[in-house]
């Protein structure tokens, strides 16, 4: 796996992530990822839309316009249950991944 | 808020979306972007810096867009896979294949532009072209059956009269006996002058016998046409007036018919109104009747033309009226003027052809070249594009072998590929029209106006389907090679990874073909081109006999009745040439009967004392021209032995006469001239014995080109004329006087109009405009082939160099010398340039003889033209060929042989 697959793998898992629980539009994705990497993960327009455009076309996530009370129409995205569950294979996946990498550099620091 | 979304689009607008996905998209990224946006003004950034920071996260490399290309499905659909069943039909399939042709043209826009030009140039030149062949030489007369009307004339070589026309008593004879053609007509074209009713106008007249209308079955819209009995002398003052005259003139007032015109001071009666469009011969404007007298010889002056009888051709005509010829003269002279038996006698040549062919005479040879010229640029320009798609069609070689393993049959591509070529061969068409259009505005304004029709010159239907035509034959010429040749690929080698495309041997020998054929056929081009131009180089350098330079010619006519009274009209004239030589600007003027380069002037018969022809021995002609003292200084026309015509030659003096060179040359050709007598008219004519006190030099009167005629010049004050030519010599710009000459006229007589003025160079160049016109666009053309095969031999040089690029390397890694290589390439293009250049020379020389009768003083196989035109071609192909050989010994022999 190439440092660009295994973000690009990352950012998927990311983006399914945070839909696990409620839809939300691009912007808002955007935002919540920059935040809760403190800054350390960010996403602009030009790379936030094609990733969310690839899981759709994948069919993991389905954007849908929703005009919600005192906001103007915007495209929400939703995990669809076949994201749902590669959702659930990613994050074993990376639990096992994250798994060895602390074996591996915990040890040498332990 | 800024609006992000032309912004967004701008930056979508290549990756053809789906319109409806693509606007979804921009509306989702734009709002994104105002968020982004407000986020910053949020910050505290000013609104400049927040505008920028969002604009470069849109830009950030180009991700959206690649991104975007990945994923999102372009508007149509990926190309379909050639050779599997399309729902639909053939033509389904079709568009498809014009979709794909259209999306594969603008992937090369610099072969697509390229080509274009070249097709619309080639498509342009033939439309525009054909559409003067179509208006001058196919296009029928506006006459009733014009296909069975012939016209008919007489020849007498051995008396230096090419074209000679027939006097009213032969006209009578023929019309009265012959039965192939009926009916039959005389007619010839003069003016007349118009007066009463405003100012005095020259109008076009046609004399014309009874049955010509008739025979063109030209019907009046108001009255009638003439009635035989009017071809009588005593009873020809009637006329019938064109529609444009009517409406023009007298207001389109219908009761003119039955009222009297004054015509040449004497009142004819108005019979008829001729149907609109009607105004042959010569743009007529009035007819009136010809005065046919049966026993008249006295104008060889009517055109003659007839209807052919059905199953008769114009060969049995010219036979039937030789043989009418013979009987008349038998009855008139007890012998026939031909004898078929007797090599030495005279003979009574006739000929005849379809009028129209008569009319367009001149033009007909010059026409017809320009068109095959176009037709080699067309052909050329095919070769070229053939070139180019061949090219294209190699390099595509694995796309097409990709769809050949898909299933697509050899049938399928070879469609697909004519479909592109039929793109672009319609785009060229649709553009060689508008430039064709614009040609034609041109054209019509710059040929002579002496052709019939010429104001009809435009694109009709005719003019559509012949480019139509054109158009397919290019197709098929330029289409059809690189098509077949693309169809036929090696699978295994075009898909295998990594293979260059390659070019195969036999790709390789049709390129080289197609150059050889664009030099060999740009070679003809050039060659005709060539001798043309040289013949127009000693048309100019012609002696003319006068000097054309500040020269203003006008003609002023008498009525017709100065005829009866030769001293009234001698009086008149020399009058007028009093108060013409006082003018200011005026260095010297004269009068003559015809001014060079002038309309009419006559042969007449003529006799010298002591050498008057046996009986059977053909008469002399020459050309006779009345003048006025001071005529040879006005017209420039040196005198070489003797006198001029002088104030000394008075009515009751000796009666002289001044002969030019070439008559002079013929008759005295070791002796002086002068003092020799000569008598107008044959052997049993009573007119005097003229003394010739003078020999002038030759004077080419109508025609660079043609033989000088021998000249008899009379003086005025011993003959007559009712119709004079005033030739004023200038000190600066002639045209200027023409305002003061006409004044004097009118001073002397208020009714007398002075026309077809003109200057002496404005007439000589006229004389030389078809020459002129169809020598520069024949060398347009031939320049443009040769631009056009120098650019297919570069082309073609430079693929072939491309290519061997890695051969060349390793020439050149294993010690061979750039200019080895440089010969090697220059050695090939020679090769290429050399065999063009023999077939060149070989079609050229079988081409050239349909040249001969537009070329002067040069030979059809003129070794100058021939060797120039050969050395210019070399040495352009040769240029063509050192840029691209240039290029192999730059190779890097490392960076050649990594490809390897």
């Amino acid at each position: 796996m190439t440092s660009t697959d295994l973000k690009k793998g990352s950012a998927e898992l990311l983006i399914l992530s945070l839909l696990e629980r409620e839809p939300r539009h691009g912007y808002e994705l955007g935002r919540l990822i920059e935040s809760r990497s403190r800054g350390a993960l960010r996403f602009n327009v030009a790379s936030l839309y094609p990733l969310l455009y690839r899981l759709e076309k994948r069919g993991w996530i389905q954007g849908r316009w929703v005009e919600k009370a005192g906001q103007r129409r915007r495209r929400y995205y939703r995990l669809t249950s076949e994201g749902k569950s590669v959702l659930r294979a990613r994050r074993r996946s990376w639990s096992e991944f994250v798994e060895a990498v602390r074996r591996i550099v915990g040890a040498e620091y332990a | 808020m800024p609006d992000w979304k032309p912004e967004i689009r701008s930056r979508l607008a290549d990756l053809d979306l789906d319109p409806v996905r693509s606007e979804e998209i921009v509306l989702e990224l734009a709002q994104h972007l105002d968020d982004r946006y407000g986020e910053l003004l949020g910050h505290g950034a000013s609104e400049a810096d927040a505008r920028r920071v969002v604009l470069e996260e849109l830009a950030t490399g180009d991700v959206l867009r690649d991104e975007l290309r990945r994923l999102e499905r372009p508007a149509d659909p990926a190309p379909p896979v050639l050779g599997k069943p399309v729902a639909g039909g053939w033509l389904n399939g079709l568009w498809g294949d014009v979709r794909f042709g259209l999306r594969s043209l603008r992937r090369s826009p610099g072969l697509t532009v390229v080509a274009l030009l070249t097709l619309s140039l080639g498509i342009g030149a033939n439309a525009a072209i054909f559409s003067v062949v179509n208006a001058v030489l196919l296009r029928p007369l506006p006459f009733r059956e014009p296909g069975r009307l012939v016209a008919f004339w007489g020849s007498a070589p051995e008396m230096g009269i090419p074209v000679v026309n027939y006097p009213d008593a032969l006209y009578v004879y023929f019309r009265t006996r012959s039965r192939v053609l009926d009916p039959l007509a005389a007619y010839s074209s003069y003016s007349v002058t118009l007066t009463g009713a405003g100012d005095p106008e020259r109008l076009n007249t046609g004399t014309v016998t009874a049955d010509f209308f008739r025979l063109l079955g030209a019907t009046p819209q108001d009255g009638r046409t003439f009635l035989p009995e009017e071809e009588a002398r005593d009873r020809n003052q009637v006329t019938v007036v064109s529609h444009g005259l009517w409406q023009r003139r007298f207001g389109g007032d219908p009761r003119i018919v039955g009222k009297a015109l004054t015509l040449d001071g004497k009142p004819f009666t108005v019979v008829g109104i001729m149907r609109p469009g009607f105004d042959f011969p010569n743009r007529a404007e009035l007819w009136i009747p010809l005065g046919t007298d049966p026993q008249s010889l006295g104008c060889w002056c009517f055109a003659t033309t007839g209807r052919l009888a059905p199953g008769r051709n114009p060969q049995d005509a010219a036979r039937e009226i030789a043989r009418l010829s013979d009987d008349f003269w038998r009855e008139r002279e007890g012998k026939p003027r031909s004898d078929p038996d007797s090599t030495d006698a005279p003979k009574n040549l006739v000929f005849a052809e379809p009028l129209l062919r008569q009319l367009v005479g001149e033009v007909r040879t010059p026409l017809l070249v320009l068109l095959g010229a176009v037709a080699i640029v067309l052909l050329i320009a095919c070769a070229n594009i053939a070139n180019l798609l061949l090219a294209r069609a190699t390099a595509r070689g694995r796309e097409v072998a990709v769809r050949c393993c898909l299933g697509a049959g050899p049938w399928r591509i070879v469609r697909q590929l004519l479909v592109e070529s039929l793109i672009l061969a319609l785009a060229g068409a649709a553009l060689g029209l508008a430039l064709a259009y614009g040609s034609v505005q041109v054209l019509s304004g710059l040929v002579v106006e002496r052709l019939p029709h010429l104001h009809e010159l435009a694109l009709d239907p005719a003019v559509l389907l012949f480019t139509l035509g054109v158009t397919l034959v290019t197709l098929m010429l330029f289409g059809l090679a690189p098509a077949l040749r693309g169809a036929r690929v090696d699978l295994q080698d075009a898909v295998k990874e990594g293979t260059r495309t390659t070019r195969g041997g036999r790709s390789r020998r049709l390129n080289d073909a197609f150059v050889v054929a664009q030099l060999a056929l740009s070679l003809v081009l050039l060659v005709g081109a060539g001798l043309l131009l040289r013949s127009f180089q000693n048309l100019m350098t012609v002696d003319l006999g006068f000097r054309p330079e500040n020269v203003l010619v006008g003609r002023v006519s008498l009525p017709y009745e100065a005829n009866q009274e030769p001293a009234k009209g001698r009086a008149f004239y020399g009058q007028l040439l009093e108060r013409v030589r006082g003018l200011p600007g005026v260095r010297t003027a004269g009068l003559t009967s015809n001014a060079p380069f002038s309309v009419g002037g006559n042969g007449q018969i003529f006799m010298i004392k002591g050498r008057e022809p046996a009986p059977g021995q053909p008469n002399l002609v020459a050309a006779i021209r009345t003048v006025t003292p001071g005529y040879f200084a006005a017209v420039g026309t040196p005198l070489l032995r003797g006198r001029v015509i002088d104030e000394t030659d008075t009515a009751t003096g000796p009666q002289v006469a001044v002969v030019d060179e070439t008559l002079a040359r013929r008759f005295w050709p070791d002796a002086n001239a002068v003092g020799a007598q000569v008598r107008l008219g044959d052997a049993s004519s009573t007119n005097p014995w003229l003394t010739i006190v003078g020999v002038v030099a030759s004077v080419k009167h109508g025609d660079v080109a043609e033989e000088a005629l021998r000249y008899v010049y009379l003086p005025l004050s011993q003959g007559s004329a009712w119709s004079m030519d005033v030739v004023l010599r200038a000190s600066s710009d002639p045209a200027a006087l023409t305002g003061a000459m006409r004044r004097e006229v009118q001073a002397l007589d208020p009714t007398l109009p002075v026309y077809e003025v003109h200057t002496l160079e404005q007439a000589v160049a006229r004389s030389l405009g078809t020459q002129r016109l169809t020598n520069r666009l024949l060398l347009a053309f031939a320049v443009t082939a040769l631009l056009l095969a120098a650019v297919g031999i570069y082309g073609v040089m430079a693929l072939g160099v491309s290519h061997r690029v890695n051969e060349f390397g390793i020439r050149l890694a294993l010690g061979a010398t750039p200019a080895r290589v440089l010969g090697l390439v220059l050695g090939q293009g020679m090769r290429l340039v050399l065999l063009g250049l023999a077939l060149g020379l070989a079609g050229a020389a079988g081409l050239t003889r349909f040249l001969g009768s537009l070329l002067f003083h040069v030979e059809p196989l003129d070794p100058v033209t021939f060797g120039a035109v050969a050395l210019l071609l070399v040495a352009v192909a040769c240029g063509a060929c050192y840029l691209p050989a240039r290029r192999a010994t730059a190779t890097d022999p490392l960076r050649a042989l990594r490809y390897e």
